[in-house]
């Protein structure tokens, strides 16, 4: 498998600079980590003047998504097969437009009865969905999985909108069954006959390009307490799966608290949002962490020394620092970093990488990487 | 006698209890809030008029999952404060707890016990 490379991180970068906000999770899907996915789109569209209407509505489609994910994705017919808990997940907003898309692997035998399922949701009319709702709800006997049938007319209609769908084999066995809803924030839907701007084809391609690198999140948007949390937990779920030692979970854990924190405490915080990238996924057996956000340029010129001064430290030398900031009082509030920094560049196998681009006279786009 | 400092504990921030009755010292769980002092300066506070007329024995038992870099520099300085007690005939020890395996807690309190002045104990839970 290929490795995530900094040309992974520009290419997502480039694809989603211009979102107001982005989640891409590819992972697998406990109930722990459906509802931090949940918490965390909730707290992203609660945060967002424009999409606060709608946060219901799209509560309820997500968890819809996950039912999807979760039911036709566990112990498929009493086989054990590792991968058939793991799926895609995205939540995009762009220019007022929210996009919600799943992606979970299904038994290829049962491809063809799920199309008609769909194509037959897709040929009624919103009065005919309503009758056909509780037709299946009086007659279980529709899907063998119990809630499919009713999940995707739910979709349906909570959406109205025209299911968008695509299937794409994985193996033998299982095919990738992609979904994708859109909501506008204005209007109370998305109307099938507008262009999407964001099609589930291009949804597609971020989800295997993050197969192929190994990432497991990405997220823009907010940094503050309440989203880094449901980013911790998430990464923790998924950390506890790993072959990895207590030790190596602990210090990741140490290390993304250490870099999202600094996110939160020091960004540049426009319309009172504290805004960022941050990337992880796995390479040859190691985490890369990779993250991006605003800083004011009157501290450029500091962090560059801090971080160049670190770089050159071994592993005694840093440890001393660390205790000597640790022993320093009163330190000035944005020295606070500092020791955060020097805490991470004691745990990780990389240099702390870093490049820093001007945008304006105010700000510049500092980005971190670190391989631990 | 100081009445005691219970703080119960949250997502980001650990349990405190400080009960001079009880003789009873203790602070456990995660310790990562968006803002350090906003928790750890009534702790400081407290601690500051303890040292005034503290226990003939004060034993500080700390059991953290996870605490950040900027809870670490407080954590400090909450040492640093009760090693005033040093400086009258009372006495400070401090019990560090870790899991097996936890190299990080384990590392945090070999740091402290190597710079501190106080009797420090580090155990395995």
């Amino acid at each position: 498998m290929e490795a995530m490379n900094i040309d992974t991180t520009f290419w997502f970068f480039d694809r989603i600079s211009e979102d107001n906000l982005c989640l891409l999770y590819n992972g697998s899907f406990s109930d722990e980590i459906t509802n931090k996915l949940i918490e965390l789109s909730e707290y992203n569209i609660h945060n967002n003047v424009s999409l606060k209407k709608m946060k219901k509505k799209a509560s309820f489609l997500m968890a819809e998504c996950f039912q999807n994910i979760v039911r036709h994705g566990e112990n498929i017919d009493g086989q054990e097969i590792d991968y058939v808990d793991e799926g895609f997940f995205l939540t995009k907003n762009w220019q007022g437009i929210y996009y919600i898309t799943s992606g979970n692997l299904v038994e290829n035998n049962k491809i063809s009865e799920l199309k008609r399922q769909l194509e037959k949701v897709n040929s009624l009319s919103k009065d005919e969905l309503k009758l056909l709702y509780r037709e299946v709800l009086a007659n279980q006997e529709i899907s063998d999985k119990g809630g499919a049938g009713l999940g995707l007319i739910e979709m349906a209609r909570k959406s109205g909108q025209k299911l968008d769908y695509f299937f794409q084999n994985f193996d033998d066995q299982f095919s990738f069954f992609y979904n994708q809803i859109v909501l506008k924030s204005m209007e109370e839907v998305f109307s099938p006959n507008d262009e999407s701007p964001f099609e589930l084809k291009e949804a597609i391609e971020y989800h295997q390009k993050m197969t192929e690198s190994n990432i497991l999140v990405i997220h823009k948007g907010d940094f503050s307490q309440d989203a880094i949390f449901p980013v911790l937990k998430i990464i923790e779920e998924n950390l506890q799966k790993e072959k990895k030692g207590a030790v190596s979970k602990k210090k990741i854990f140490h290390i993304l608290v250490e870099l999202l924190q600094n996110i939160s405490k020091h960004c540049y915080v426009e319309n009172n949002k504290k805004e960022g990238i941050f990337m992880i996924g796995e390479s040859e057996g190691y985490f890369v962490i990779n993250t991006g956000n605003l800083i004011q340029n009157e501290y450029v010129d500091d962090l560059k020394d801090h971080l160049d001064k670190i770089n050159n430290l071994n592993g005694k030398e840093l440890k001393d620092l660390y205790l000597d900031k640790l022993r320093e009082r009163n330190l000035p509030k944005k020295e606070g970093a500092g020791i955060g920094l020097i805490d991470i560049a004691r745990r990780i196998i990389s240099p702390v990488n870093y490049s820093i681009l001007r945008i304006d006279s105010k700000k510049s786009f500092l980005t971190i990487n670190v391989i631990a | 006698m100081l009445t005691k400092l219970e703080i119960k504990s949250t997502r980001d921030t650990p349990f405190v209890l400080f009960d001079p009755e009880n003789n009873v010292f203790e602070i456990n769980g995660n310790s990562l809030p968006e803002n350090t002092n906003h928790f750890f300066d009534p702790i400081l506070a407290w601690i500051d008029n303890y040292i005034k007329t503290p226990n003939k024995t004060t034993h500080l038992i700390c059991d953290f999952e996870y605490f950040n870099s900027s809870s670490a520099k407080m954590i400090y300085n909450i040492f640093l404060e009760l090693e005033k007690i040093n400086e009258s005939k009372n006495k400070i020890h401090v019990t560090w707890y870790y899991e097996i395996g936890d190299d990080l807690i384990e590392e945090k309190g070999l740091e402290y016990k190597s710079i501190l002045n106080i009797p420090f104990v580090l155990k395995k839970k």
